[in-house]
């Protein structure tokens, strides 16, 4: 199908994927096939992950999971699109949202690269905690491999941006009637071959890169919490949800006491 | 396929060109086009992208709607209020998914041309791709297909070509300027009064012209008479 064909365009050539997206080459096609190719991958593992509890958990699950992913994106991403214009980015809300939406896709293929081992141990393994800490780890792992492309698929972006920007400044402010402006021309040339570009800005735009990363996974966790279940207790009937108490965090230390046996 | 006849394909990269729009077997920028109705295969296809699309929609209602309901107080847990939720929910998705139908079918009233045009550039190239069976064929040794008059059919699939490609072009500029084509009757008030200015423009400047010319020729019998009285006197 044609929206797997680009997600698969996108894992072969990811960085001509990334300058397509700078370039505003089609990038609503793309926004679309990564939308519902990521959903589509979401939804297989959290059908799996929802299979440890009742059928009604793994309908549930799979349109939670990709709700997750997708929602956390969404209320994140004016954050970022809104603070990067203030510090110069040409990019438009479309692009931003490509860009992404790239790295939720990887992390739903990687996660669905996962899921033939998350199945074997949800056979194999009948330990609700084991498997809510295994999967923790699979989140994690995805989360950060995902996340650490997206920051350098950004970084390229902007940076490659910054540059060209400068470029054209450069060459735009030559003396008109110069028949060999050789002076804007050299400035140019040795701008784009050793990257002296504006530190200060650059560097700024990627604290707020970090800053916005660390939003993300606050916000991810939250709703995270607040959506669950996703993997339903054993020997509990299915709910919907639960109520609001506690928090990820606590829950997470708790289970890995009682795994250990401390509780 | 042999490169006189590739070059009389219309390619998917020409068409976005052309129109300026995204086009593919079902759709044209974001409309679907009404001749899928007609295939099997795209049919298939729109089904699946209806799908996909109520899929999403869903996807994004459901969490949003619950976190919502839960933070105002309806949701209370018990098993029918959870029901309502979900009925509640469902509708609201079904709903959005006919906005985005209406929608589509609304923008695509206006591109009723252009969906014809794009099927016979369809036509035109499936037409090519029956040249290029027969050429393949013709081409086995001790066959007796043959395409007969191949240069006039290629002349023949040139001239459509060319025509399909100033359709295209001029769908594509009555579109851009929809808005500017419907105010025509207000446009040619403004030409004509234009045009009057104009004119008068004209005469002042022929007249203008027409007194530099007198002043020049003025200027020049002057000096030729300065001359010449200088020539007398020497």
């Amino acid at each position: 199908m044609k929206h797997f064909a680009v997600l698969i365009t996108l894992l072969r050539d990811r960085k001509k994927f990334l300058t397509e997206i700078r370039q505003n080459v089609k990038v609503e096609r793309k926004i679309t096939s990564l939308l519902i190719a990521s959903s589509a991958f979401f939804a297989v593992y959290g059908a799996i992950i929802g299979a440890s509890s009742s059928w009604q958990q793994v309908i549930s699950s799979a349109i939670k999971l990709p709700a997750l992913y997708l929602i956390t994106l969404l209320i994140c991403l004016p954050t970022l699109y809104f603070f990067d214009i203030l510090f110069g980015s040409k990019l438009t809300f479309s692009q931003y949202a490509a860009l992404i939406l790239t790295t939720v896709s990887v992390i739903s293929v990687l996660l669905f690269s996962f899921a033939p081992v998350t199945l074997f141990f949800l056979i194999s393994i009948h330990e609700y905690n084991f498997f809510l800490l295994f999967n923790v780890a699979i989140f994690t792992i995805t989360g950060l491999v995902g996340v650490k492309m997206f920051y350098e698929g950004m970084r390229s972006v902007t940076a490659t941006e910054d540059r060209l920007q400068l470029v054209n400044a450069d060459l735009t402010s030559a003396p008109i009637g110069d028949f060999l402006p050789s002076d804007a021309i050299s400035k140019a040339v040795s701008r784009s071959a050793d990257g002296d570009l504006d530190d200060g800005l650059q560097k700024t735009r990627t604290r707020l890169l970090q800053l916005w990363l660390v939003l993300y996974a606050m916000v991810g966790c939250q709703l995270g919490w607040t959506l669950r279940p996703f993997f339903g207790a054993p020997n509990e009937t299915f709910n919907l949800f639960r109520s609001l108490e506690g928090n990820f965090y606590g829950q997470v230390w708790r289970s890995l006491l009682t795994l250990l046996g401390v509780q | 396929m042999q490169p006189d006849l590739e070059d009389l394909r219309i390619t998917p990269r020409e068409l976005e060109n052309l129109t300026g729009l995204d086009i593919s077997d079902t759709f044209m920028g974001r409309v679907y086009r009404p001749s899928l109705f007609h295939h099997r295969s795209r049919l298939l296809s729109f089904v699946l992208t209806e799908i996909l699309t109520f899929g999403l929609i869903l996807i994004f209602c459901l969490p949003i709607s619950l976190v919502l309901a839960r933070g105002i107080g309806h949701l209370s847990g018990d098993a029918s209020s959870t029901f309502w939720f979900l009925v509640t929910t469902l509708g609201l998705s079904v709903a959005i998914a006919l906005c985005w139908n209406a929608f589509m079918w609304y923008k695509g009233k206006s591109l009723k041309v252009l969906a014809h045009l794009l099927d016979e550039v369809d036509q035109h190239n499936e037409i090519i791709q029956a040249v290029d069976i027969i050429d393949q064929l013709g081409s086995v040794r001790n066959s007796t297909v043959e395409l007969i008059d191949r240069p006039d059919v290629l002349n023949a699939l040139n001239a459509t070509r060319e025509t399909l490609l100033c359709g295209l072009m001029t769908e594509k500029i009555l579109r851009k300027n929809k808005r500017l084509i419907a105010r025509r009757y207000e446009l040619f008030a403004n030409i004509e009064t234009n045009i009057a200015r104009l004119q008068y423009l004209q005469v002042n400047s022929q007249a203008n012209e027409y007194g530099q010319l007198f002043n020049e020729a003025l200027r020049i019998g002057r000096s030729v008479q300065r001359e010449m009285e200088r020539l007398n006197t020497d």
